[in-house]
């Protein structure tokens, strides 16, 4: 459940990553999130938006501080940290590697070693909250639509009831229907909320913040509308005032 | 594409697809050993499990032109040895009798095994019996990637086809199907790690944690009654 | 070349398993303790790479068409251990997917597909000098792997089939080995082919190790395993213990004149025999068909 008694919800002080080949994907990034706000990340492919992401529950590790809900990233037990952050990727094939869906969505709270008894709610409220029926626990992932499995693959997060979501492009390749039931689905959840994305109409719907980046950088930080409307701002980082923000001031 | 070759007749309604995975990988096990066990003289031993089986085939339900579609798999075999009957004698043909009938009753067998019970349950009794927990993640994520993989393999090989003008010499096939085969490998790679960071992400530290499977009902004792009733009748007449 | 269920002595079948069971447990132990949660991902969907890569047919003579294997492949890129490991949930799904290789067979395929092509593959493949061999070394000892790890599983099944009389030896293995070493070309080319393809575009994946080093251990578990079955496998050949299919080559007569009762064949004469037969065969169609209709009847609709 989110911590209310923990302000900040992610305190990242001067974190800068290099991948092994030599490329500098980010650099001195500083960024504060509270508990219980929805930030966006947005930037041009290449930003650095989902290596960030990768930072906060420490499968990447770069220089400088990374805390999760007060809890600094470090050598200490992940699992810890790994509970607090439900991080969805862009790909959800790679996030459903069970035989079936139950198993998938089971798979994380087994992990945390929640009790038995416990994970069989665990796994129906999980797919209670993405709307999706029962009885889809019993299928496997590969018969599944593009967009069922996107919903199913933030179930398997939910599962594991954390306190932040970071969530790497949740509305590509998704047709307008599903794409918009995707956002009523995460508008209702309660948890911290980091969204990485390219969807700029979405996050004028969720984020209150938003942050650019770019060339591994953070640009720019705001309030979102102010910095969406910013066409200069826009431009320059490979991005595009959105359309509902045009025809107001045009 | 079609996924049809696994679990093709395992979502059937009969007995003996109610049955738990475990029961049935023991009865039908015992069902090999018994066959297999049976001597030479012992055409009436054989006629007993012969019997026994087709009853079991006729209550799975699965499709006769099926079952003996798959027979056919013995078919090189069989003819290998075959060909080395008329060396020995007059043993040699009800030898190659004694061989022919064991290797059809062992395989229909397996069919019907394979044919009765969901893969993934299947998996569940593996583990239940005390397969090793690697084996049968290996096989689970077997499972739920080769349709991810062989459609990447599809796809390569119709933008391949596409691509063909003409009949090419074997050296050129064998090019393409290497960088292909390259190119799914690195794939693999690729779904490999990133696969490895959801795990890890979702709190995955090495061991595999399994739900336990279903549990047994009074038809798996049953059925492991008859089939012990059987395999004793065979061993001790 | 899956062995189905039948063709061999239940002597050797039972030792291969318990050699080919030791072995999976001997290596999955292994690779946990070295690399833990990391190499998991890897087997697993490098299995499903096999089979999908079976799924590839080039045109071979005569409208019928080959495909990869993939044994001395894993083995080269994964380690022999792990490669060996992947290889073997492949065996095991092919024969519990495609019924492709018997149950109390599955010892044999196992050793004969998964574990000789890995482990000679990767030998092979190292002796060549290679990861550190220049292109054009590297692709010859991919062949020399692929290739030979074909023709050791054939000769290995034929020996199986020559040692429980099912397949004499002198038929046997040019036969199977024979074959294998012409179709075995085209396994070694794509071998060498997939790994040139690597080590131009990712090198880097080439130089990855996923099987444990080779150590004391491992060596003394290797010699206990191997030794443990032969052993059994010598010691119960020198027994009473009635093998069915030799039994009958050994001593024909024995067979007719052990039983004299109802079940004996020999009291009838070859006819007789045939109409027997027949008669047990209806009576087995009439059991299913029985069955069949019974269960239809009294299914749900």
């Amino acid at each position: 459940m989110p911590g209310s008694l923990v302000e900040y919800a992610v305190r990242i002080t001067r974190l800068s990553y290099s991948y092994p080949d030599g490329n500098q994907a980010l650099e001195s990034i500083d960024l504060d999130i509270r508990a219980g706000e929805r930030v966006a990340l947005v930037g041009p492919s290449g930003a650095g938006k989902s290596t960030l992401l990768l930072q906060l529950n420490g499968i990447l590790r770069g220089s400088g501080l990374v805390r999760v809900m007060g809890q600094s990233v470090g050598d200490g037990d992940l699992k810890l940290i790994r509970r607090q952050v439900g991080l969805v990727f862009q790909d959800p094939n790679d996030q459903l590697f069970c035989p079936t869906v139950f198993e998938d969505v089971a798979f994380g709270p087994l992990n945390l070693d929640v009790p038995r008894q416990e994970i069989q709610k665990r796994v129906e409220q999980a797919l209670i909250d993405v709307k999706l029926d029962y009885s889809y626990a019993s299928r496997s992932a590969h018969h599944l639509s593009h967009g069922e499995r996107k919903r199913v693959a933030l179930a398997t997060v939910l599962a594991m009831e954390p306190a932040i979501l970071a969530l790497d492009e949740p509305t590509s390749n998704l047709d307008p229907s599903n794409r918009r039931h995707l956002i009523e689905l995460v508008a209702c959840l309660p948890a911290t909320l980091i969204l990485a994305t390219h969807d700029l109409e979405m996050v004028l719907a969720l984020c209150s913040r938003t942050v650019v980046m770019n060339h591994g950088k953070i640009q720019a930080e705001g309030e979102t509308r102010a910095l969406l409307e910013n066409a200069g701002l826009m431009e320059k980082h490979g991005l595009e005032v959105p359309l509902s923000l045009r025809n107001r001031s045009a | 594409m079609k996924h049809s070759f696994i679990d093709r007749y395992a979502h059937l309604d009969s007995p003996l697809h109610m049955l738990e995975a475990r029961t049935k990988i023991i009865g039908f096990m015992a069902l090999v050993i018994a066959v297999l066990t049976v001597r030479a003289g012992g055409v009436g031993h054989f006629f007993i499990l012969f019997f026994l089986i087709s009853i079991l085939a006729g209550i799975s339900q699965i499709p006769m032109p099926y079952v003996v579609g798959r027979t056919l798999l013995l078919l090189p075999f069989v003819l290998l040895a075959g060909l080395a009957a008329p060396w020995k004698g007059s043993a040699g043909w009800s030898w190659f009798l004694l061989l022919v009938m064991r290797s059809v009753l062992c395989l229909l067998v397996l069919v019907i095994l394979t044919n009765t019970t969901r893969f993934v349950e299947l998996l569940r009794g593996l583990r239940k019996l005390g397969c090793p927990k690697l084996v049968v993640a290996n096989l689970s994520f077997l499972y739920r990637y080769l349709f991810v993989l062989a459609d990447e393999a599809m796809r390569m090989k119709q933008a391949r086809d596409c691509r063909r003008v003409g009949r090419a010499g074997i050296f050129a096939e064998l090019r393409t199907l290497g960088s292909m085969l390259g190119t799914l490998m690195v794939r693999s790679f690729e779904h490999a790690d990133q696969m490895y960071r959801a795990m890890l992400s979702r709190g995955f530290s090495g061991e595999f944690m399994v739900i336990a499977p279903r549990k047994c009902s009074w038809r798996d004792l049953v059925f492991i009654a008859v089939v012990a009733v059987i395999i004793a009748a065979t061993l001790y007449l | 070349m899956h062995l189905p269920d039948g063709f061999l002595t239940n002597r050797i079948a039972f030792s291969l398993d318990a050699l080919s069971g030791a072995s999976i447990l001997f290596a999955a132990r292994r690779v946990k303790q070295e690399f833990s949660a990391r190499v998991v991902p890897v087997m697993g969907v490098f299995s499903a790479f096999i089979f999908a890569a079976q799924m590839l047919n080039f045109p071979l003579f005569g409208g019928t068409s080959g495909h990869l294997v993939g044994g001395a492949l894993l083995g080269i890129v994964l380690g022999p251990m792990a490669g060996f490991l992947t290889m073997a949930t492949v065996v095991i799904a092919q024969a519990l997917f495609l019924q492709d290789g018997g149950l109390v067979a599955i010892g044999a395929n196992l050793f004969n597909i998964a574990a000789l092509p890995a482990f000679l593959g990767y030998f092979v493949y190292r002796m060549l000098g290679a990861p550190n061999a220049p292109g054009s070394r590297l692709s010859i000892a991919g062949f020399l792997a692929g290739w030979l790890s074909v023709v050791a599983a054939a000769a290995a099944c034929a020996v199986e089939l020559g040692l429980s009389s099912a397949v004499p030896m002198s038929v046997g293995l040019p036969a199977m080995a024979g074959y294998h070493a012409v179709i075995g070309v085209f396994e070694g080319l794509l071998t060498a082919l997939v790994i040139s393809f690597l080590a131009r575009v990712r090198p880097d994946l080439l130089k990855k190790e996923f099987s444990p080093a080779f150590g004391i251990t491992d060596w003394v578990g290797a010699i206990v395993l191997v030794a443990a079955p032969l052993s059994i496998l010598v010691l119960a050949g020198s027994s009473q213990l009635p093998d069915p299919l030799q039994a009958l080559l050994t001593e024909p007569s024995a067979a007719s004149g052990s039983q004299e009762s109802l079940l004996s064949p020999a009291r009838y004469s070859d006819l007789q025999r045939f109409l027997i037969y027949l008669v047990l065969l209806g009576v087995c169609v009439v059991a299913y068909s029985a069955a069949r209709i019974l269960r239809i009847r009294r299914g749900r609709p």
